[in-house]
């Protein structure tokens, strides 16, 4: 059983799944509608130089999000 | 006549499209009552009737909870729209297909085109169009917006889906047998409101009700069967989250990218994928951890320069030209008021509005260049968490190093941010940076009253004023006026792509007649009333007129050498100036003002001068460097000096106006702050679209500029600097 991390947690390289996202109900569904739907794969890309925002892979294209935004998202790791 | 509108993504190159549909058959306004821009052309079909389309706002879906999603929605449900076009990249299908999944529920005629293909071809991705049209219920076409490749299929399918053929069978995706069950019973609650099942199909209206979207709840309020829908809802909604372990906005997003996952299984091949696509290799460098910065800021006195110092030799070829032609009017028209109207007031005015018209043009294209090659959203990605800080955007940053030139230009910059509130504080703070117009009052000023080094310092420090200035006001308006409405930073960083010439350069052209119309009309007007003030009610005592006269012939008498003669009698209309100024409204004004800047400017009440900085400031307001072409008329002194001396006006300061360095200071911290020049106005009147926020911005400003210039000097004199 995989422990359930936050997205804003993992590290350059990383790969994680979905598993849900907790957040008021506009910003949640502005990250579904982008494609972060629960059990979807993504791999956190690279951090800003300055460590905020990140830079997701996720459906196949690329996402930047601030940690504060990641933080709702929570993930369980991949591999 | 067939309308069509264009939706999709942004990024998805429907813009592109638009352009190589409509050529220079296009006009750009803004939809009514917001700031986002609306596109609208003709086009022609094969056999040569007009079709009209409209390039809706780029959005990744139709929740309408952005101003660009709102837009979408609402126009795509009026009835002058015949058939939705629906542009998707063809790279990135998956993601542009979620808004696909909505387009169907609004259960119009509509087409699907995959732009891009060629892209696509070279990813290797094969695209089964039968398959995919089979699924969608409706044409599929390929097009390349870049070439024009695709555009007759296109046209062709326009005419195959618009009204008056057969009713096209449109799918839509199903949501599995719980939530089916639900939507089938708040349908029929529904359509019990006749008028309400006309505005949006039941369907849809359903789906948007149990996301939770407010505009849906407020059309449901207004209906008669409100009570009925919202208990249906209520219990539905407790259903779902019951049986199905999520509530209903997740669930409907997961079937929504289940259906477009589905589809780009049954129709696209994938031949050999590239291990690491093209995006992804420029990245490592352009947002690497160290070189990224030094990129970026490569990036940026590129763009400057480009802007600024290029920019600045049409600028000045404008500007002679339009002192050429107020010459060439003064001295061959018949002296009279509609001369001076037209001399001192009107092309002076509109030639202070288009000389901005060159760094206008130059910095849009720029930003249009570095938007559609994508690198604006690395800028963004790079900048965010300094601009964070300052309740700012990532993409803010650039607008803020461009007002160091100039700040009207800078603020039609903000027109890449999407958060209204983004933009807005972005706008409100930009006049903060000191434009390169302040400069020759700092020049002027420090000049007179400091050391060559101190006065580096001083100019230095007004620069650094104002962009801490800035970095304040975001955060205080950030934590005050738009508390609420904090836009989560989500943002695509898009394929890299080199923009299109003809795109660039549409959009250069755009915004350079954009500002001569809208903006132009604000500054002109504002222009003739500066001109109004300052030369009224003027001189019309006859004898001064006739002493000015007895002057000149004296003058000729002497026999002087032709250059001597003519700075005699220069100085002669550069003294009479002077009068009409002194005796004007302006100057009037600038007398009654007196009493507001004392505190800051004449704490002792020892300047007999002092009523000189109102009416230098006021007429300011037309362009911050007039303050020191004022000051010159007004003290009789000219700004040119001799190479490495202090001009006659700086002495005239220094020695007669009784401003200390402290309260030089003082001036030029109000110079730097107090209200945005006459053009700035105008943009910010154009890029807000509300007099209340220009309004704001000019009100602010003036309150701020008092505020700090009074705590400098009393702070200055409590410490015994006076």
């Amino acid at each position: 059983m995989n422990t359930t991390l936050r997205l804003s947690d993992l590290k350059a390289g990383d790969r994680a799944r979905v598993t849900s996202i907790q957040a008021e109900p506009a910003i949640r569904q502005r990250l579904q509608e982008m494609g972060l739907t629960r059990g979807e794969t993504l791999v956190l890309e690279k951090v800003a130089p300055l460590g905020d925002p990140m830079e997701l892979l996720v459906r196949s294209y690329h996402l930047s999000l601030r940690r504060e935004e990641g933080a709702c998202i929570f993930v369980e790791k991949e591999g | 006549m067939v309308t069509i509108a264009l939706a999709g993504n942004p990024n998805c190159g429907k813009t592109s499209l638009f352009n190589a549909l409509t050529g220079a058959r296009q006009h750009v306004g803004n939809w009514p009552g917001v700031t986002v821009e609306r596109r609208a052309g003709t086009f022609r079909f094969e056999k040569g009737e007009e079709g009209t389309v409209v390039d809706l706002p780029g959005t990744y879906s139709l929740s309408a909870r952005s101003e660009d999603e709102r837009i979408a929605a609402s126009y795509l449900s009026e009835p002058e729209v015949d058939v939705i076009v629906n542009v998707v990249d063809a790279t990135n299908l998956e993601r542009n297909l979620y808004l696909t999944t909505q387009l169907l529920e609004l259960k119009r005629p509509m087409i699907l085109v995959l732009n891009m293909a060629d892209e696509a071809k070279a990813q290797g991705l094969e695209l089964d169009l039968e398959t995919m049209r089979k699924l969608i219920g409706g044409p599929v076409v390929t097009t390349v917006g870049s070439t024009g490749e695709g555009l007759e299929a296109l046209k062709a399918a326009v005419l195959e889906v618009a009204p008056g053929t057969s009713a096209p069978t449109m799918p839509h995706v199903n949501y599995g047998l719980d939530i089916e069950g639900e939507v089938a019973k708040l349908e029929l609650e529904i359509s019990r409101d006749e008028k309400l099942a006309a505005t949006m199909p039941p369907r849809r209206l359903s789906l948007r009700l149990l996301e939770g979207a407010p505009d849906a709840l407020e059309m449901v309020e207004r209906s008669h069967a409100s009570k009925a829908i919202q208990a249906r809802l209520e219990s539905s909604l407790a259903f779902l989250d019951d049986h199905l372990g999520a509530d209903a906005p997740t669930l409907l997003a997961e079937y929504r990218y289940g259906f477009a996952r589905g589809l780009v299984k049954e129709s696209v091949k994938r031949g050999e994928t590239p291990a690491l696509d093209r995006s992804s290799r420029m990245d490592r460098v352009l947002t690497h951890r160290f070189w990224g910065f030094p990129i970026f800021l490569a990036v940026m006195v590129a763009v400057y320069s480009l802007t600024f110092v290029v920019g600045a030799y049409p600028q000045d070829w404008i500007g002679t030209g339009f002192e050429w032609l107020q010459a060439f009017l003064g001295s061959h028209l018949p002296e009279g008021e509609l001369t001076s109207l037209l001399a001192n007031g009107i092309v002076p005015g509109v030639g202070s509005v288009v000389v901005f018209l060159p760094v206008i043009m130059i910095l849009m294209g720029c930003i249009s260049f570095l938007e559609d090659s994508g690198y604006m959203a690395r800028a963004a990605f790079i900048m965010d968490r300094l601009m964070h800080k300052m309740g700012l955007h990532g993409k803010s940053f650039i607008s803020l190093i461009m007002g160091l030139g100039c700040n009207a230009p800078a603020i039609q910059a903000t027109r890449t941010i999407e958060a209204r509130s983004d933009r807005l504080i972005t706008i409100l703070v930009n006049p903060l940076i000191s434009c390169s117009a302040r400069l020759p009052v700092y020049i002027l000023f420090a000049g007179a009253f400091f050391s060559p080094f101190h006065g580096a310092l001083v100019i230095v420090g007004m620069h650094v004023l104002g962009f801490a200035l800035a970095i304040i006001m975001g955060k205080v308006l950030r934590l005050t006026l738009f508390r609420q409405d904090q836009a989560p930073f989500v943002m695509e960083l898009p394929p890299y792509r080199m923009p299109l010439p003809r795109t660039t350069i549409l959009h250069m052209w755009e915004k350079g007649t954009i500002f001569l119309r809208k903006a132009g009309t604000v500054i002109f007007a504002g222009a003739v009333l500066i001109w109004f003030l300052s030369q009224y009610p003027g001189i019309n005592d006859k004898s001064l007129a006739i002493e000015r006269h007895k002057q000149e012939e004296q003058i000729k008498a002497q026999g002087l050498a032709p250059e001597a003669e003519k700075a005699a009698i220069d100085d002669l209309e550069f003294a009479h100036q002077g009068r009409i100024m002194n005796n004007s409204y302006a100057a009037r004004f600038g007398q009654l003002v007196q009493p507001i800047f004392r505190p800051i400017l004449d704490p002792d009440h020892r300047r007999p001068e002092a009523w000189k900085d109102g009416v230098a400031l006021t007429a300011g307001f037309v362009a911050k460097e007039i303050v020191v072409g004022t000051m010159g008329v007004l003290n009789q002194a000219r700004e040119e000096g001799e190479e490495g001396q202090l001009s006659p006006l700086q002495q005239n300061l220094r020695d007669n106006s009784g401003l200390t360095p402290l309260t030089a200071i003082a001036f030029m911290v109000f110079t730097l702050i107090y209200i945005p020049c006459l053009g700035t106005v105008g943009i910010i009147r154009k890029e807000t679209q509300s007099w209340g926020w220009t309004g704001f911005s000019v009100g602010y400003g003036l309150v701020l500029a008092w505020v700090l210039s009074w705590l400098i000097v009393t702070l200055g004199r409590a410490l015994g600097l006076g």
